[in-house]
């Protein structure tokens, strides 16, 4: 079954929209007409799907348009064209630590970050002990988590997000979190996920991590897909700039 | 997603990020939930002083009228203020997780309600301090359910629009000031008659009315007050809750 179908996507951006929006400079504009604005197409045409007990890759130099495609999935962007199918619970990780409170301890951030990701009281109750366990952070629960290090931070919201419930996991660069005993532990648990007919789509530019775990993969190329297919021979592809199965 | 689901995940976050933020303005301060205090009771020290013996006398009980009137609309003026801004101070969660926009506006009128309950425990104690009976609070909170309907929608509508103009922040700081000025919070309106038709126009004018007359003066509002008061809460949150629904979806774009 495919937990994603993602049909002729297409999503253009107006680049330069920002000048004008102070009252005065609208106002100002009327006067002077409008302002022509550069239209770009971050994503045009995007074709795939993705099946449930999947890890999914989306490969790209920056700006190619694979962040706005996970926003898109996930419902936060708009989509300008193309159809999005979802069947499930997402569940999104795009900023690792963009939900959590500095000023807080564990506590409060995990119920904090736990409702944002729709969980209910009960649940994060319930789930409060393994969320701390899988961070490893049983002897910091009363710390303000301004005094983590980033690391520390990034598995907290890691642990978060995959205790969330989630049919499908959207991941942007955070395949890789902590050091390398919870990176082995991270990748276990997804593996432990897609068992149970979960699907993981991530973005990355590690292409070892998404050569060694990933089952099958995309490039992207200023909005459209380049390549596609089996992950290893995808990221072969795209190290080698050899594009030759074309969409 | 279904709507139930959508409606729980709101308020479950709501009241959680409401938590948070009332625990982040307090802990670490020293005088935490005093700073709530502190700015009421200035305020008022001050304006009584300044106004007790001019206009003090053509009103009953003019220290409670006055903290009342204070109280009122310091919590229309931190909610409104605060949600303005709300869309581009929660930037990083906008922009990564699908979570029911409302749920930002909603917390701030949460957590300023609970500000606002501190305040109101002061005003109790004026009241017996100055040997009325405050019986009337417990009506109080039908009251404050209706304001709060009025001040989230008109939120609403400020944090929308506020990612389209930025400008607005400033806007509303101004505006904010001219309406408290406009209202009747130290003054009474009396037989002004062009103030008193500006003042219908004025929301805030009947919630502060009908509260003074039930906490401080132990009388029925008019009807026609009342009636207004709803009139103005629900077409305020049935705007604000159209504008913002009909935004939101660019919010992460915009920021």
């Amino acid at each position: 079954m495919n937990r994603v179908t993602v049909t002729d996507l297409s999503k253009q951006f107006k680049i330069g929209f920002h000048k004008n929006q102070s009252a005065l400079g609208r106002f100002t504009s009327l006067f002077s007409g409008i302002e022509p604005k550069k239209i770009i197409w971050a994503l045009k045409d995007v074709t795939f799907s993705v099946k449930e007990g999947e890890i999914f890759a989306v490969i790209g130099n920056n700006g190619s348009g694979k962040s706005t495609l996970l926003r898109i999935i996930a419902g936060i962007y708009d989509k300008q064209g193309g159809e999005v199918q979802i069947s499930g619970k997402i569940v999104s990780l795009m900023n690792l630590t963009a939900g959590l409170r500095e000023k807080m301890r564990v506590r409060e951030n995990i119920q904090l970050c736990g409702t944002l990701f729709g969980l209910s009281n009960r649940l994060i109750k319930e789930r409060f002990d393994s969320i701390v366990a899988f961070a490893e952070l049983e002897d910091f629960l009363n710390t303000k988590i301004y005094q983590f290090s980033d690391g520390m931070k990034e598995r907290l919201a890691f642990s978060l997000a995959i205790h969330c419930d989630a049919d499908i996991l959207l991941l942007d660069e955070v395949f890789g979190v902590g050091d390398q005993d919870f990176r082995i532990k991270s990748v276990k648990k997804m593996y432990d996920l897609i068992k149970q007919r979960k699907t993981i789509l991530l973005v990355s530019h590690n292409l070892d991590l998404v050569e060694e775990y990933c089952h099958r993969a995309i490039v992207l190329e200023r909005g459209k897909i380049v390549a596609s297919g089996n992950a290893r021979a995808v990221v072969d592809r795209y190290r080698h700039h050899n594009y030759d199965i074309k969409q | 997603m279904s709507l139930l689901y959508s409606v729980k995940h709101a308020i479950n976050f709501g009241f959680s990020l409401a938590e948070v933020q009332f625990k982040e303005r307090n802990e670490g301060s020293y005088l935490g939930i005093l700073w709530y205090l502190l700015n009421p009771i200035l305020m008022f020290g001050l304006l009584l002083l300044i106004f007790y013996d001019r206009v003090g006398g053509e009103i009953k009980h003019y220290p409670l009228y006055l903290l009342l009137g204070i109280i009122i609309f310091n919590y229309f003026q931190r909610v409104t203020t605060e949600s303005t801004i709300c869309i581009p101070v929660n930037k990083g969660i906008i922009k990564s997780v699908n979570f029911p926009r409302l749920a930002l506006v909603g917390s701030i009128v949460i957590t300023h309600i609970f500000s606002h309950f501190f305040e109101i425990l002061l005003l109790l104690l004026f009241l017996i301090y100055y040997k009325v009976s405050p019986v009337g609070i417990i009506v109080y909170p039908i009251v404050l359910i209706f304001f709060s309907l009025f001040v989230y929608g008109i939120s609403l509508m400020l944090a929308a629009i506020h990612v389209y103009f930025i400008d607005l922040k400033h806007i509303w700081d101004f505006l904010a000031r001219l309406i408290w000025l406009g209202t009747p919070i130290f003054y009474p309106i009396g037989g002004q008659k062009r103030l008193f038709i500006v003042n219908l126009f004025n929301p805030i004018y009947y919630y502060m009315t009908i509260s003074r007359d039930i906490i401080i003066y132990h009388e029925m509002p008019p009807l026609w007050m009342i009636a207004g008061a709803a009139f103005y809460s629900i077409m305020f949150f049935v705007i604000g809750f159209l504008v913002f629904s009909k935004l939101k979806n660019k919010f992460a774009e915009m920021i």
